[in-house]
């Protein structure tokens, strides 16, 4: 073999990087890649770029247009709002809320969620059964409406509402990974293995863990976007972050009087979380049709 | 075979409602203030009725035996009163019910009727320029946040070129009795003179709720229509059916079609609960009597016993829905009915 | 007069890491009446051969030849419908896992209803469908199964393998073809099925003058069955010629493996001695070997072999090789 091996030609790729490859040829997904790294970044420095403090009250400059307008400032990028409030100032401070506290519910989610996949997908027995069951129950029911009860139960503010759309999203993913974990134990190689004698805990961590994770990368972009929605949604019906908090759904809401007078302050921040979620969402469809390319090949 | 499949089916319809009922219960107990309040509504009772009351809700026994007297109240109709209009709250909700159901009703119809074909086009000519539109668009439509999307066509349409109303189901000119609930058949059943003015204003109300919150199952029935006929299209059978030297079309109505729309039918069923979700939203910005309005309205006024019905009410009937759902497609599909009894 | 005539058909596909080859430069040719077999490991690239000759590889596949003729007629000149017009009428095919090919959603009858061409039957349009119904029972019985009424009436979950197999064959043969191309149709059928597949096959060829590609991995089975045979190796064809000389007297070295491990033919095969493999496995798609390739497994490889051999000729048996075996035996 060895002498022929100068007219092979190599093409060794690891599932990573196939992955990469494929990801990197959708222009959708790189574009929306970029604008998520775009909102993580400013997610997180954001308070250091606010040109002014989010929650300054200016009572000389009170609804100020954008400045592209006739009457408006170019000292206020984006204009004022009603309390006199820089626009792009608060515009990034709702970056952390609305983006920000979406990625850590979700992740929170996620992690949660893999605990009790893992539970629901490796336990049989009546349990596990009745405990699917449930599951399968709390999955009928949308997101947001669980959220909303929630809410409704422990009362509106920002930490209520990180625990509800946890909470609301934990079904998905529960479901999700248990349904991987179930179609992982199925196959021939985890026979194999547990011939050798493997474990249930080497089985977990050896096999289902690297065959399960893009899956799971998925499921956590899918999650997202939901997350960030129901954020906002939350926001905008006044049962999540609470006034004078930045966060974008609210910020349509309180913009919701002044409908006539500057609809700029209900557009920009609608816009904010549209772009947002239409950039995980192009993330979450790309690495789908990446994940399903490499494994048809 | 089939009969014990919708015994269990039964079974955990049954099952499911006991929770519901337990989990309102509950909540009963989980909000603040005093139980009893948060079961009938009666905000003070004087003291005449006070102990008549506990004596009734079984407040002194444990708590089984309070769920108990709590459900024997639902199944008898007395769902306490509203602490913020002193009404039954089982009447309220009949009122409003029927007007959320009417926009989601409507919502579905179009989410179909435009949703199921333009996935057909976009996988039939996915490779085309007008596939990859179609899937732009839907992804687009994906994101929007509904509220947002309310409101940019508020701007556009009713405020900007005056088209359409802000709000309500129909002007306040026309008096319509309410048979059904549902204002378009109740306007045509009303018989009035003026019913066809009546109708097309109705319409004109009812026009952009109904196209806002149309707006995401229609693009999820793109996307899901379009990823269910290109998986039928790979099967083994479609290319079977092509070397057999059936046309292109022949073999996407005769096979393709069939197989595909099995899982969009019940794509179609489980997109109701998402609806119902979205409608309280759309409501609350179009000032649509719904019963997401008056639940939101409820939950921030805290009265609850309204929030006790309403999410009973809710709760219930998005499962109802999917499990229904799921019987239809389990009734209909031949592939699922073996998986039924196997 | 030859039905396939194909010469030099090469299969290229494209890939993210470039253009594959998976065919390379096979010929095939197919008499009327005559069964022909084409044996190979799998990733030998037979199934794309047959895919190729029905029509049905997708636009990442670009095809190749000097000659593709069926009756005469070049089909890679004609435009596509004309194509799909002259196959569909004369060639027809069954595949490996006949249940995933019926429609789920389908009765049988249904299936078996559309397999049947109009022009075939009898009476005008108002008859139609009775008609049909007729020679759907008809096919059915001539395929060997019996209890036609169940059958029709059943949806493809509720058969089995080798029923499933049977409706494909009365699916195919309801236009009567002048081809059949069976791709590995016994794979996943039980040993009795498979012996019951194969005679009605052979029946068919006999009865009816039906030619067919018999396409499978197992050399015994297709020994029996066919008046021809050729054997591929990763998409090279290796040998080519009489199904009982080739057996008798191999020239390739594949070929001889192939023969030497079925121990069928091994009458002196001696108990708990080793059977005879080449060393090694078949290289990956992406990892072909230059020139003949079966070159890194072969026991007679030589520096030539880094150069594709040439199919040479010995009264119609083919082989390419440069270093065959009975040249060695006759040095």
């Amino acid at each position: 073999m060895a002498k022929f091996q100068w007219l092979y030609h190599k093409t060794e790729h690891g599932p990573l990087s196939q992955l990469w490859a494929s990801f990197r040829q959708q222009h959708s997904a790189v574009i929306g890649l970029m604008l998520f790294g775009f909102f993580a970044l400013i997610a997180l420095f954001g308070p250091v770029l606010t040109p002014y403090d989010p929650y300054l009250q200016n009572p000389d400059a009170l609804l100020l247009p954008p400045s592209w307008d006739d009457m408006g400032d170019v000292r206020y990028l984006l204009g004022t709002d009603d309390l006199g409030r820089d626009q792009l100032s608060r515009l990034i401070k709702g970056a952390s809320y609305t983006f920000g506290i979406a990625l850590i519910t979700a992740l929170g989610a996620m992690f949660l969620g893999l605990l009790l996949g893992v539970l629901a997908g490796m336990s049989k027995g009546f349990r596990a059964s009745a405990f699917n069951h449930v599951l399968d129950l709390a999955l009928t029911i949308p997101s947001l409406l669980l959220a909303i009860i929630i809410v409704a139960i422990l009362g509106p503010g920002l930490i209520n509402t990180i625990w509800a759309i946890m909470l609301a999203l934990l079904p998905h993913f529960v479901h999700g990974v248990r349904n991987t974990i179930l179609q992982q134990l199925e196959q021939e190689y985890v026979i194999a293995y547990r011939l050798d004698g493997a474990n249930n805990w080497q089985i977990l961590r050896y096999v289902i863990f690297p065959n399960t994770w893009e899956q799971l990368t998925v499921l956590f972009s899918m999650a997202l976007s939901t997350a960030i929605l129901d954020i906002a949604a939350l926001g905008f019906l006044g049962l999540g972050a609470q006034a004078p908090a930045a966060e974008w759904g609210l910020m349509v809401a309180d913009a919701l009087d002044l409908i006539y007078l500057s609809p700029w302050s209900i557009a920009l921040p609608g816009l904010l979380i549209f772009i947002a979620v239409l950039s995980v969402n192009l993330v979450s469809d790309g690495l789908r049709t990446a994940v399903r390319k490499r494994q048809e090949s | 075979m089939i009969w014990h499949y919708l015994i269990r089916r039964l079974f955990l319809l049954s099952f499911v409602f006991f929770a519901l009922t337990c989990f309102a219960f509950s909540l009963g107990h989980l909000f603040p203030g005093d139980p009893l309040v948060n079961f009938s509504g009666i905000s003070q009772p004087d003291d005449e009725l006070l102990p008549v009351l506990v004596q009734q809700y079984r407040l002194d026994d444990g708590y089984l035996q309070q769920y108990i007297a709590f459900l024997q109240r639902i199944l008898q109709g007395d769902w306490g009163l509203s602490l913020a209009s002193q009404q039954p709250v089982l009447f309220e909700l009949t009122q409003v019910f029927p007007a959320t159901l009417e926009l989601v009703a409507y919502a579905l119809l179009i989410s179909f009727v435009l949703g199921v074909p333009l996935g057909l086009l976009a996988a039939i000519k996915a490779s085309h320029w007008s596939g990859r539109v179609i899937s732009t668009i839907a992804l687009l439509g994906y994101s929007l946040p509904i509220f947002w999307w309310a409101l940019l066509m508020i701007m556009l349409f009713s405020i900007g070129l005056g088209w359409f109303p802000t709000s309500g189901r129909i002007s306040v000119l026309y008096e319509i009795p309410s048979v059904t609930g549902f204002m378009l058949p109740d306007i045509l059943l009303s018989g009035q003179t003026y019913w066809q003015a009546a109708f097309q204003d109705a319409i004109r109300h009812l026009w952009l709720p109904a196209f806002v919150l149309a707006t995401y199952p229609t693009t999820v029935m793109i996307r899901f229509t379009r990823d269910a006929m290109l998986n039928v299209w790979q099967q083994s059978y479609i290319k079977t059916a092509r070397a057999k030297g059936l046309s292109r079309s022949q073999v996407l109505y005769r096979h393709g079609l069939r197989n595909a729309m099995l899982p969009v039918m019940r794509q179609l069923g489980l997109q109701f609960s998402t609806l119902v979700t979205l409608a309280m939203i759309s409501e609350l910005i179009f000032s649509w009597p719904g019963i997401g309005l008056w639940l939101l309205d409820s939950i921030s006024q805290r009265n609850y016993p309204a929030i006790q019905g309403g999410l009973l009410v809710i709760s219930s009937l998005v499962i109802l829905v999917n499990i229904l759902m799921d019987v239809l497609h389990t009734l209909f599909n031949p592939l699922a009915r073996k998986q039924a009894n196997g | 007069m030859l039905l396939l005539d194909i010469r030099n058909l090469t299969l290229e596909l494209e890939t993210s890491q470039g253009l594959i080859r998976a065919v390379d430069r096979v010929s095939l040719s197919l008499r009327e009446g005559e069964i022909r077999g084409l044996v190979g490991e799998s990733g030998s690239g037979k199934s794309l051969i047959a895919k190729a000759i029905v029509g049905v590889l997708n636009q990442r596949w670009r095809i190749k030849a000097d000659r593709f003729h069926w009756c005469g007629v070049d089909l890679l000149q004609l435009p596509y419908d004309q194509q799909r017009k002259i196959i569909g009428r004369d060639i027809a095919m069954i595949y490996q896992e006949p249940s995933k090919c019926l429609d789920p959603t389908a009765l049988i009858a249904e299936q078996l209803h559309e397999s049947i061409p109009n022009q075939l039957l009898k009476g005008g349009w108002w008859n139609r469908t009775r008609e049909k119904r007729k020679k759907a029972i008809a096919l059915l019985h001539k395929v060997g199964i019996k209890e036609h009424q169940s059958v029709l009436e059943s949806y493809p979950y509720q058969l089995s393998e080798g029923v499933c197999q049977k409706v494909m064959i009365a699916m195919a043969i309801a236009k009567n073809p002048k081809l059949l191309i069976a791709d590995e149709p016994t794979t996943a059928l039980e040993a009795s099925t498979q012996a019951q597949l194969f005679r009605l096959i052979s029946s068919l060829n006999q009865l009816k003058g039906m030619s067919v590609l018999l396409i499978s991995n197992e050399l015994d089975s297709i020994a029996r069955y066919t008046h021809r045979l050729s054997v591929l190796y990763c998409g090279q064809l290796v040998e080519s010629g009489e199904t009982a000389k080739l057996l008798a007297q191999p020239f390739h070295p594949y070929t001889n493996a192939l023969i030497k491990s079925v121990p069928e033919f091994q009458p002196e095969l001696v108990p708990k001695s080793q059977l005879y493999a080449l060393p090694g496995s078949i290289p990956t798609l992406q990892h072909l070997p230059v020139g003949c390739r079966l070159g890194p497994r072969c026991p007679n490889a030589r520096k030539e072999c880094v150069h594709t051999p040439a199919l040479e000729r010995k009264q119609h048996h083919f082989y390419s090789c440069h270093f065959p075996l009975q040249y060695k035996e006759s040095e």
